[in-house]
């Protein structure tokens, strides 16, 4: 088992920080009027382990006794939908954003289903059953507006548990619909205690040293699930002790975002343009999200570049992440941000040479 | 577009789905068509390559034999009415998209060669008595590939633009119309060979006029119907000027000839691929060299092709077909920023589609990995399954994994390894065995062994081809000592799990629960001591399959649905025992015996008891 999923708080009290939301969750699950419910904030924050906790603190450790299996779902024009459902007696978790743009039919039809049913379980500390949607943020305009519905409607037998990165994606009448938690990034001194506790778990002898944890903290960036799985490939490396300077590699994919932007500083040419654009393609065929590649090239591209610079780099890459979303050729969009930039630098250095004529 | 058909019967059957644009105003005057009028009849009548003609006349003869049979008198005053013979069956392609109908055809098609042999299947279909033929513009059209290979293809080519013009004097001289000479080969050059858009067009003069002049030609051509021309051919023209001859042939002066917007986006349209011309664009603009120091051409090359993409997307998702035809107009500005005379042809562009299909092959290998994640060993508790939501498991789960399972370990026999070392190859071998990789050994292709990764999760951090530099590459030698402990440890798991069967076994009759709901099975797979504790995957699935499967079905272990052994839990007492059935059954269940069935001697065969393999 990898520790990122062993040393996992299966509890509201196990959990090592946010007390505060901890103990609201507490109050809200023993008060009998559970609202629904949003969680969000930034990735490995720690919001799914709060989901959990608040489940198994409703309905006890019964919530995680699990069965997992994969229901096909049929769109209107008989196209065939895998969806992978998580369920106990007490709830049902699953991501419609699998499925792309026809989140709709499956929220319709596991919403519906759910809240025709009525708890059989007689033993059952509640009424409701719980549905849980991960991925909330990228549910589709339509699967917001049947969700909002069905919030209303239901609300006898079911209570919803929505989970993103930000609330910013959803519409208006769902937010209000949701009492809100944001389940914010933890600092550098929580995390710094929770990989403690890890090695004591993992019965890693001395600890962590700080200089290690420090490192891997600063490298996480507030994502505790990656600092955990760095830890352990870390400790994977070099057994049996952490001492000694740690160097954290960068998931490949990063390395070579950051390969392309460095590309695209050194040389602006029709050739270059060709070659990054190759690199795209390497990219996205390793399925990583077009979103993240320019994102992330566009971060080290601004860290390299003329602070004069900087705010149109990002101001185009913002407009061209956008587009991105509304349009459906990612790499055209990706081209069109790099040659933006190309054509910036260019100007740019252009018209400094020119001031060198004119001294 | 070559292969326009020479028959004129055949492609004047079709007429119906390709009406010609110039309407003939002729038809009121005549009340027919010249096309029809001039129809051939016979066999001699044809246009074209004769010696083609007679291939397929031939071909069609030979089916007389299945087409007629008993009705020979038939074909006879057939034959008798004048010796021609065209095909009676004809199948017009109605749309690119009815795949269902190119299938039923190419089943029909299979069925011949069965129905002869078992003719007397109840209910069979009737074997293909009749030729089908089929008429179509592209060979290659994704929808003819499954029919291309059943199919015999005759390739008619555009005759020879003298025949054409010989032809239509004919016809002139028949209908009383003064042509000149000239006036009918402009006419052809310009309709590119389609005979039946030159007889329309002159059918059309003929209501109008008794003689025919090039200037007439001229005017009356202005709206003919583009011929349909290949994909590439747009994508080239998009990035080429005009040829000469063309130019000559459609007579245009140098005003005109710099027009191009009007011409490029009907052939855009024409071509009914747009979304690849815009990819062949995409792919292509680059590759021209030119000159642009500010990039402000591939700036606005690039707008254009994102506004190109905005706006199908938008009339995709909207179904708001009313934009397409302004679509042709988003790639029509790549022919003034980057056409180049004497520039290199457009080849047809496959970067896209070769990510597209690698795209796909690591997406099922990430659907793979998900799986084995999600439900790996007969893991059913829903661990790591927040690890596998997409982003998470694209961007940081994957490369990590790799990571975490290619710990630095030296190559040395099991037996003699450091006691630190077995640690880290002990859990890196649960790490393995619990999300089911494994390493499988194959030949390369130089006959060496070698062991991959299976699923193969290492192309996640290979990237141009090559592995990250700070994972070690592990060699042959680790990787046989790690498949060799995944193994062992497999099997130890097995045998865990009979023993626990075995264990279980004589309790269990006794406490069966009455019935079975499907809910309580599932919480019934995983022992009791487990329950709630995490790090414990369910072995329960590693059982011997085989073994069980000979075994009488009384004397296996009860399992549940799905093959599961069904362990009691501690707190399900006192539901009742199941009266006679059960307790018979713990008396058989010690006479267990096995035997083998294949195996050549009897010494093999003979029966065993089952007590003796454990």
């Amino acid at each position: 088992m990898l520790w990122v999923d062993l040393y996992r708080p299966r509890a509201l009290d196990d959990l090592d920080y946010h007390a505060g939301l901890s103990d609201r969750l507490k109050s809200l699950a023993a008060s009998g009027d559970f609202p629904h419910m949003l969680f969000y904030g930034p990735s490995g924050a720690g919001k799914k382990t709060r989901i959990a906790a608040t489940l198994r603190q409703l309905f006890g450790p019964g919530v995680e006794k699990l069965k997992i299996d994969q229901r096909v779902f049929l769109t209107p024009s008989r196209r065939k939908l895998d969806v992978n459902i998580v369920q106990s007696n007490y709830h049902i978790e699953l991501t419609p954003s699998e499925v792309g743009n026809y989140d709709r039919i499956v929220i319709q039809e596991v919403l519906k289903e759910i809240a025709q049913t009525q708890q059989v379980d007689l033993s059952a500390r509640h009424r409701f059953k719980v549905v849980v949607i991960n991925e909330a943020d990228s549910l589709s305009r339509d699967a917001q507006a049947a969700l909002r519905r069905t919030m209303e409607k239901y609300m006898s037998n079911m209570r919803i548990i929505l989970c993103a990165n930000s609330t910013s994606r959803l519409i208006a009448p769902i937010k209000s619909r949701c009492l809100l938690m944001r389940v914010a990034a933890p600092n550098h001194d929580e995390m710094h205690k929770v990989l403690l506790r890890v090695a004591d778990k993992a019965g890693i002898r001395g600890g962590i040293p700080d200089e290690a944890a420090d490192e891997i903290i600063k490298d996480a960036n507030g994502n505790l699930r990656k600092a955990i799985l760095v830890f352990e490939r870390s400790k994977c490396r070099r057994a049996p002790d952490l001492t000694g300077p740690l160097t954290i590699a960068k998931p490949d994919w990063e390395t070579y975002c950051h390969k392309v932007a460095d590309m695209i500083v050194q040389e602006q040419s029709p050739q270059r343009v060709m070659d990054v654009r190759a690199k795209f393609y390497e990219l996205l065929s390793h399925c990583i999200p077009p979103t993240v590649i320019l994102k992330t090239v566009a971060d080290r591209v601004v860290e390299r570049v003329d602070e004069a610079l900087k705010a149109d780099i990002m101001h185009w890459a913002a407009i061209y992440e956008n587009r991105m979303r509304l349009g459906n050729k990612k790499i055209y969009h990706l081209e069109a941000w790099v040659v933006k930039v190309m054509s910036l630098y260019k100007h740019f250095l252009f018209d400094i040479d020119m001031t060198g004529f004119d001294d | 577009m070559d292969e326009l058909s020479v028959i004129e019967a055949r492609r004047l059957a079709s007429e119906d789905t390709q009406q010609p644009d110039t309407q003939t105003p002729g038809a009121n005057l005549d009340s027919e068509l010249w096309i029809d009028r001039y129809r051939p009849k016979r066999f001699v009548d044809l246009l074209g390559d004769e010696r083609l003609h007679r291939e397929v006349t031939t071909w069609v003869k030979e089916w007389d034999h299945c087409v007629f049979g008993k009705r020979k008198a038939k074909r006879k005053t057939r034959e008798d009415e004048g010796g021609n013979y065209l095909p009676e069956d004809e199948y017009h392609r109605p749309n690119e998209k009815s795949s269902n109908f190119i299938q039923k055809l190419v089943q029909l098609t299979y069925d011949r060669p069965f129905k002869d042999r078992r003719k007397k299947q109840k209910g069979g279909k009737r074997p293909l008595l009749r030729p089908i033929i089929c008429i179509c513009n592209d060979l290659y059209a994704a929808s003819l590939a499954k029919l291309r290979p059943v199919a015999r293809i005759v390739r008619f080519t555009r005759p020879a633009d003298i025949h054409i013009v010989k032809r239509l004097r004919d016809v002139c001289e028949y209908e009383d119309l003064k042509a000149e000479p000239r006036a009918l080969s402009t006419l052809v050059a310009i309709a590119l060979g389609d005979l039946r858009g030159c007889l329309n067009t002159l059918q059309f003069i003929k209501s109008r006029n008794q003689q025919v002049t090039e200037q007439m030609i001229r005017m009356a051509t202005a709206g003919m119907k583009e011929n349909e021309s290949s994909f590439l051919n747009v994508l080239n023209n998009l990035f080429l000027p005009m040829s000469k001859k063309r130019i000559k042939e459609l007579g245009l002066g140098e005003e005109e000839e710099t027009k191009y917007v009007d011409r490029l986006s009907r052939e855009l349209d024409g071509s009914g691929a747009l979304d690849r011309i815009a990819t062949g664009c995409f792919e292509h603009y680059a590759k021209r060299h030119q000159h642009d120091a500010t990039f402000s051409k591939y700036l606005k090359a690039n707008e254009w092709l994102v506004s190109y993409d905005l706006l199908s997307n938008r009339m995709r998702s909207e179904q708001e077909y009313a934009l397409m035809p302004y679509l042709s107009y988003m790639l029509v500005p790549f022919y003034p920023l980057f056409q180049e005379r004497g520039g290199e042809r457009v080849e047809r562009p496959k970067a896209d589609w070769e990510t597209y299909v690698k795209t796909k092959a690591n997406e099922e290998i990430y659907k793979s990995l998900a799986h084995a994640v999600r439900t790996g060993n007969g893991r059913r508790t829903g661990h790591y399954r927040d690890l596998v939501s997409e982003q998470i498991l694209h961007l940081e789960f994957a490369p990590y994994l790799n990571r975490i399972i290619s710990p630095p370990l030296r190559p040395v026999n099991s037996q003699v390894i450091r006691p630190e070392e077995k640690a880290i190859l002990s859990r890196l071998v649960n790490i393995m065995v619990s999300l089911e990789l494994r390493f499988v050994q194959e030949k390369a292709e130089d006959g060496q062994l070698m062991y991959r990764l299976d699923p193969p999760i290492d192309v996640f951090v290979t990237y141009d081809g090559k592995r990250a530099a700070d994972i070690a590459v592990s060699r042959y030698a680790v990787r046989h000592l790690v498949a060799a402990e995944i193994d062992a440890q497999l099997i130890t798991r097995q045998a865990e799990a009979v023993e626990r069967s075995k264990a279980s076994r004589p309790s269990f009759f006794g406490q069966r629960p009455a019935e079975d709901d499907a809910d309580v099975v599932e919480g019934d797979g995983i022992d009791p001591e487990g329950e709630g504790t995490l790090g414990r995957a369910g072995p329960d699935e590693q059982r011997p399959r085989k073994k069980a499967k000979k075994v009488d079905i009384a004397d296996k272990p009860a399992v549940d649905f799905f093959g599961r052994l069904i362990v009691p839990k501690a707190a399900t007492t006192g539901t009742k025992p199941n009266s006679a059935a059960a307790r018979k059954q713990p008396e058989k269940a010690y006479k267990v015996s096995y035997k083998y069935n294949e195996g050549n001697s009897a010494a093999v065969r003979k029966p065993v008891k089952v007590s003796s393999f454990l």
